[in-house]
């Protein structure tokens, strides 16, 4: 019997697979491998910045489920981080709570407050979404900022946390924290994945495309508008609170309507409804500041302490160059190339289908 | 009676925030987040022209300083239109608003590379103009500041209401199908609302630099701004005035009998208020505001 060909799809099980193609499986195996050997060849000060980044990630796709997949523009990333962080501290620092207890905990106070943040979002969409959770976004963190001041040692010194034990290994060492993250991110990314591809998924991204669509065709909208924010809110949580552990104290002036839009910047850059994207634009993002820097560091003239400003102008250009230029972000630079090569030696532009990718 | 002052003068200057962002809305149905940005970078441009003429601040310097900044903010204007927005034309509206995200993360950025983070005030109009028996003052900013509001509103409506211009414009935003179908030049009509929308953005900053000293955190007014525009409707002139006197007097009792650290945080309650209320404010067309 002749082998069926590796493009007809028999199956909806087929066509909601995450990888598809065999050399697809292939890349992913080797990347694999050298993300996880990655400690082997690089110092302390490159495994901090991916640190940084794979924070950056668990909180980039809990962002891009909820704005990306469900439509909703929200600003309030940087509050349900603050939750997160906030609520990690205290449980860690006042009441003395390990690190597997402290972390579900705030992921639950996480979804809580995205769940209320959500309540009133019901009523709106797009822009007004936005500034309401702009609103959202100060109410939370004026909270915070006097909370701050009655259980931290002052107005501002923050609030500082131990670091996290795991099975009596002490997490301190830049490796250690790197492949502790690692899993996290790993398992967030699997879980989003999966997530994406189920009915749920595609609940959202029918609600992203056409709400009274998506109503008449038996989804129930406003609960699954409620869940994008709660479980979005709950990544978001998760990564202000494994943030807070690897800062070591946690400020509520970390937490700026700034870090929101940077995060909306990752999902832009990487890509908006593409979980891989978020993960590209995630890494792009928390890069770009270091890379912007190493930049200047070779130039012959120096910015002295206004490096600053030009990092973070580094940043809205890539906003703005993204949604000008490359709307679809990274991942769809990715996905032509990708094409191209798949494709070779033909040419082939495909039809743009919403992919669950 | 001082406070009344205090509330008119920062009023008349929120509620100049909020004309830009009606105007820009009311063209483009485009929320401008650059706003406050836009407004504080003009006062840092209106501050440094006046070093051109000399160090000292003389009549001279301020005649260059009114000079160049009204050129600047107006052309800065017309060039954001031409350079990013005209290419979003016939994108999702969210998708412009993003965009000055960006740009306000620049312009944010371009005060710190430029002016170095410096705080700056811009020293006119602090004399008194009448002392009260209490204590209190009336400073030449003061009037300044509602008259300059004054006049700019007069001018803005007389524009809407009576030119030619100013009709197509309001054609055009309410169908620019239909008005360009009719000859009307919406390239034009909206590079004219960036123009103004800026201009009058910087014009509010350079009245609040002179009231307190500027700095990159300043920038927070244009979310002042924005919230009185909401108050009184996002497409209301008339409102936007309005909503810039109740934001600043909301603001400002609450930090004379509350606390100051709630006073920053009360736009944006007000803003909550008046989403979960009348969310397209108070003098604001009814409008499907759920379709974006």
């Amino acid at each position: 019997m002749a082998k069926p060909s590796p493009y007809l799809l028999v199956s909806y099980a087929q066509t909601n697979r995450i990888l598809p193609e065999p050399y697809q499986r292939a890349v992913v195996g080797i990347l694999v491998a050298a993300i996880l050997l990655l400690p082997a060849f690089s110092g302390d000060y490159f495994l901090h910045l991916m640190n940084l980044c794979l924070i950056a990630v668990i909180g980039a796709i809990g962002l891009n489920l909820l704005t990306g997949y469900c439509g909703q523009l929200s600003l309030g990333q940087a509050s349900f981080m603050a939750i997160g962080a906030f609520s990690t501290a205290i449980l860690a620092q006042r009441y003395g709570m390990p690190f597997f207890v402290a972390i579900p905990a705030s992921c639950c106070a996480g979804a809580l407050v995205g769940f209320l943040v959500g309540l009133p979002a019901l009523r709106f969409r797009g822009i007004y979404l936005a500034i309401t959770t702009l609103a959202m976004h100060y109410a939370i963190i004026y909270v915070l900022t006097n909370y701050q001041a009655i259980v931290g040692p002052s107005a501002s010194a923050g609030i500082t946390v131990p670091p996290p034990s795991i099975g009596g290994f002490l997490l301190t060492s830049e490796r250690g924290w790197y492949y502790a993250l690692l899993i996290a991110a790993a398992a967030v990314l699997m879980f989003s994945l999966n997530l994406a591809r189920s009915y749920i998924g595609r609940a959202w991204v029918a609600i992203r495309d056409r709400d009274i669509a998506a109503e008449a065709t038996g989804v129930n909208v406003p609960r699954y508008k409620l869940l994008a924010f709660t479980v979005s809110a709950a990544l978001a949580a998760l990564a202000g609170s494994l943030g807070a552990y690897f800062t070591t104290v946690v400020t509520v002036e970390e937490y700026t309507l700034e870090l929101a839009i940077i995060y909306l910047a990752m999902i832009i850059v990487g890509g908006m409804g593409s979980i891989v994207g978020s993960v590209l634009g995630a890494v792009f993002i928390t890069l770009l500041p270091y890379a912007v820097q190493r930049g200047f560091d070779a130039l012959p003239w120096h910015f002295g302490t206004t490096i600053f400003g030009v990092q973070q102008a580094a940043i809205g250009a890539a906003i703005i160059g993204f949604l000008l230029f490359e709307p679809d972000g990274l991942i769809e630079i990715y996905r032509r190339i990708a094409t191209y090569f798949e494709r070779w030696p033909f040419r082939y532009r495909e039809i743009k289908a919403s992919s669950a990718r | 009676m001082e406070l009344l002052v205090s509330i008119l003068a920062l009023g008349s200057t929120y509620a100049l925030l909020a004309a830009g962002i009606v105007i820009i809305y009311k063209a483009s149905r485009v929320i401008n987040f650059a706003h406050g940005e836009l407004a504080i970078v003009g006062a840092y441009v209106f501050h440094s022209a006046g070093f051109l003429t000399g160090t000292t601040l003389t009549a001279l310097s301020l005649a260059t300083s009114i000079v160049v900044a009204a050129a600047a903010s107006a052309f800065f204007g017309v060039a954001i239109y031409l350079a990013l927005m005209r290419r979003l034309l016939g994108r999702p509206t969210f998708v412009a608003a993003m965009v000055t995200i960006g740009l306000a993360i620049i312009l944010k950025a371009a005060i710190v590379v430029i002016w170095n983070s410096r705080s700056v005030g811009i020293p006119i109009g602090r004399q008194a103009v009448y002392n009260f028996a209490g204590g209190g003052r009336i400073t030449w900013i003061d009037v300044i500041s509602v008259l300059t509001c004054v006049a700019a509103f007069t001018a803005l409506a007389i524009f809407f209401q009576l030119t030619r211009l100013g009709r197509q414009f309001r054609g055009a935003a309410e169908n620019p199908l239909l008005a360009a179908q009719r000859q009307v030049n919406i390239n034009l009509i909206l590079a004219i609302a960036w123009g103004v929308a800026v201009f009058s953005a910087a014009l509010a900053g350079v009245l609040f630099g002179s009231r307190s000293m500027l700095s990159p955190q300043s920038t927070i007014i244009g979310l002042s701004g924005l919230t009185a525009a909401l108050v009184g409707g996002l497409d209301s002139l008339r409102g936007a005035a309005i909503g810039g006197v109740l934001v600043a007097a909301a603001t400002y009792l609450t930090a004379r009998l509350i606390s100051p650290t709630l006073a920053e945080t009360v736009p944006f309650l007000i803003l909550l208020a008046v989403m979960s209320w009348r969310p397209w404010g108070l003098f604001g067309t009814v409008e499907e505001i759920n379709r974006v």
